[in-house]
């Protein structure tokens, strides 16, 4: 461990300065020598100076008072002290030690002892360096980590955010354990109106929780946008998580498809607590069971949707947590599920604020303080309003006035109805046509409906006076389950015709099915909500196409959808 | 903490969990498994588990995975009515044979 180091000494005696120059010079330390006190001080830079030797006893500024001043000068720099002395006073010593001195030689000088303890020194030295660079080395790492972090949070935000977020609808809570939080709640208004939402826990906390969040987040506003249900987006979400996950890492979630033209949600549970649906008129609320395994555990081929449908009244709110919420200890240590949402379970929480009383209690019992889990909770008042009209979709009208003029038929016999939803596709021409795509979430609309009805009450033949009840409302969605993959013959035709002439455009959309029609000549549409126009979404249909005809006894009918183009706005 | 022991002659691989099996217990739950081969057979023991979280229902992943290669079916043994209920809302009694 030789090091040549420079070394200050300063001591008044002539003598005893010219020998320990001489001692030290001999094993090769670069040596500045100063007379007094104060002269030390003058000389002491903290950049070149390693070592400083003070003589106790000194004219002008002694050696303690100089070794205050010395160590104000030297800031965050570590330079050791010795202080030099031919007194035996303990009392005395012990002072040098006290105000930072690092150890004494006492006088006469023993050269032996003046090697043994330099050598000390520059050990102390070397440590100190070392330390001093895995510091500085650390820090620098440290700034970069949480620069690089802030930066992946912005992505993170921008993608796994969406402004449907803010729906006066929703209410939501979120607190992470780490800067990165390995919960989503993501939220993507439907092309047809309604909304789906989704709320997720991811394997762990912080970063590597959050990444798989990215390639959800991308399915999800994805393929909601393009128009795909539910029950196409899960599996899609679920495959894709476990091609890029490692195995022992997945997404408990829940899945909740809020279907406004008839007021039903479709919840998918998968490894979250219950789900809790408060209808006003009820006093428990209505549980949602987790029935599937995560997302992200079971490969594609082994992969089961387990969806459960639940019809709604305006008002009736809907509320999803994370087990963070679930498994938070109260200050008693007991899980929050055994002992604080009791009351939220037996209905005793009023629905509308069953949000803020859930902050309140996970301040209360010190869980927000020190969270040991990422905490996620959504709640949504349920309303056949959402998502129709949202200002996502006022795009400016008439901006593309290119003409279009096509037409094509697309027909779905027993094997194509059992397996395809056709619509997205249709959707996806569609909104090729110059100005149409600023109208996708009506014209989905219109397909959705005129493609259900011609299915569920055409093709397997499904009466929709099931629907009345909540009770009739699961039959019948089980029945259609049923049906559906029994199905052996039948057919739906969809024929599309875009014309353009002048500035007026029309689509005029036909769907025909294989049923057996009903009597559309009883459709009335001036009294508004007879069963059968609220059932078949007549009414909505009727609201939003310019025309609406029937043929073939009912089981055909054609929706005319005009829209006009370089108007003055 | 987790403690392991492999019986050569029966090819039965037990696995003993301890107090929170969580994050913690996942480099010593790995090293339980992946130095074994042929086994036959595997017992969880999760008798002393007071606490699971996803973590440890992602080291059980791990384990179905090395073990599941033989399609040989993993018991989970001895579990409390509380980690019953948490792999439940997993479902993941389709994935393990689970036993009170």
């Amino acid at each position: 461990m030789e090091q040549v180091l420079t070394i200050l000494i300063a001591d008044d005696n002539p003598s005893d300065r010219i020998l320990l120059k001489a001692i030290l010079s001999q094993f090769g330390h670069n040596v500045i020598s100063a007379v007094d006190g104060q002269d030390a001080v003058e000389k002491f830079d903290p950049h070149t100076i390693q070592l400083v030797c003070l003589d106790i006893k000194m004219p002008r500024k002694d050696g303690w008072e100089a070794a205050l001043d010395i160590q104000r000068a030297a800031g965050e720099v570590f330079v050791p002290i010795i202080f030099l002395s031919g007194v035996t006073d303990p009392i005395a010593l012990s002072n040098c030690l006290r105000i930072g001195g690092i150890d004494f030689i006492s006088k006469p000088y023993s050269p032996a002892l003046i090697t043994a303890k330099l050598n000390a020194i520059v050990r102390l030295l070397v440590m100190q360096k070392t330390l001093e660079e895995q510091r500085d080395a650390m820090s620098l790492y440290n700034e970069k980590l949480l620069n690089d972090q802030e930066v992946a949070k912005v992505v993170y935000e921008n993608i796994t955010n969406s402004n449907c977020l803010k729906d006066s609808a929703l209410s939501t809570i979120h607190y992470g354990t780490h800067t990165f939080n390995g919960d989503v709640i993501l939220a993507a208004y439907k092309p047809n109106g309604g909304m789906h939402l989704l709320l997720g826990d991811f394997t762990g906390h912080g970063l590597s929780a959050a990444i798989g969040a990215l390639p959800l987040a991308d399915i999800f506003f994805d393929w909601t946008k393009k128009g795909f249900l539910m029950r196409q987006i899960i599996p899609e979400i679920n495959a894709r998580l476990k091609g890029v996950l490692p195995s022992n890492m997945f997404c408990s979630a829940a899945f909740i498809d809020i279907k406004v033209n008839n007021k039903s949600i479709e919840v998918w549970n998968g490894g979250l607590p219950d789900l809790l649906l408060f209808p006003q008129n009820v006093s428990k609320p209505v549980r949602f069971t987790s029935k599937n395994l995560p997302l992200g555990v079971l490969s594609p081929d082994e992969f089961e949707c387990q969806i459960e449908p639940m019809s709604f009244a305006s008002g009736d709110r809907l509320m999803a947590f994370s087990d963070g919420v679930y498994e938070a200890l109260d200050l008693s240590g007991k899980m929050f599920c055994q002992s604080v949402l009791k009351p939220l379970y037996d209905g005793e929480v009023d629905a509308a604020q069953s949000i803020d009383w859930l902050t309140q209690q996970l301040e209360q019992e010190g869980v927000l303080e020190n969270p040991h889990d990422d905490i996620s909770c959504l709640s949504v008042r349920l309303d056949t309003s959402i998502g129709i009209d949202s200002p996502e979709y006022k795009v400016s009208k008439g901006h593309d006035e290119t003409p279009a003029d096509f037409s094509f038929e697309y027909v779905l016999n027993a094997d194509s109805l059992r397996n395809t939803d056709p619509l997205p596709y249709v959707l996806q021409i569609l909104t090729t046509v110059p100005g149409l795509s600023s109208f996708s979430s009506q014209i989905f609309m219109i397909l959705s409906e005129l493609y259900s009805n011609a299915l569920e009450h055409g093709v397997l033949k499904l009466s929709s006076d099931k629907k009345n009840s909540s009770d009739g409302f699961s039959r019948y969605y089980e029945e259609r389950e049923y049906n559906l993959a029994n199905l052996q013959e039948g057919y739906v035709k969809i024929s599309v015709k875009v014309t353009s002439e002048n500035n007026n455009r029309a689509l005029i959309l036909y769907v025909e099915d294989s049923g057996s029609g009903f009597d559309f000549q009883s459709v009335n549409y001036d009294i508004s909500n007879t069963e059968l126009l609220y059932n078949r979404g007549l009414a909505l249909l009727d609201q939003l196409c310019s025309k609406l005809e029937f043929s073939k006894g009912g089981s055909a009918v054609t929706a005319h959808y005009h829209w006009q183009v370089g108007l003055e706005r | 903490m987790v403690e392991s022991f492999f019986d050569e002659v029966t090819g039965c691989l037990t696995i003993l969990v301890k107090g929170r099996f969580d994050y913690s217990c996942h480099k010593i739950f790995k090293e339980a498994f992946t130095g074994v081969t042929k086994v036959k057979e595997c017992r969880v023991d999760l008798a002393g588990v007071t606490y699971l979280d996803s973590s440890a229902l992602g080291m059980l992943l791990l384990l179905r995975d090395h073990v599941g290669a033989e399609n040989e079916e993993i018991r989970l043994v001895n579990v409390n009515s509380a980690v019953i209920d948490i792999l439940k809302m997993a479902n993941f009694h389709r994935l393990f044979d689970i036993a009170e």
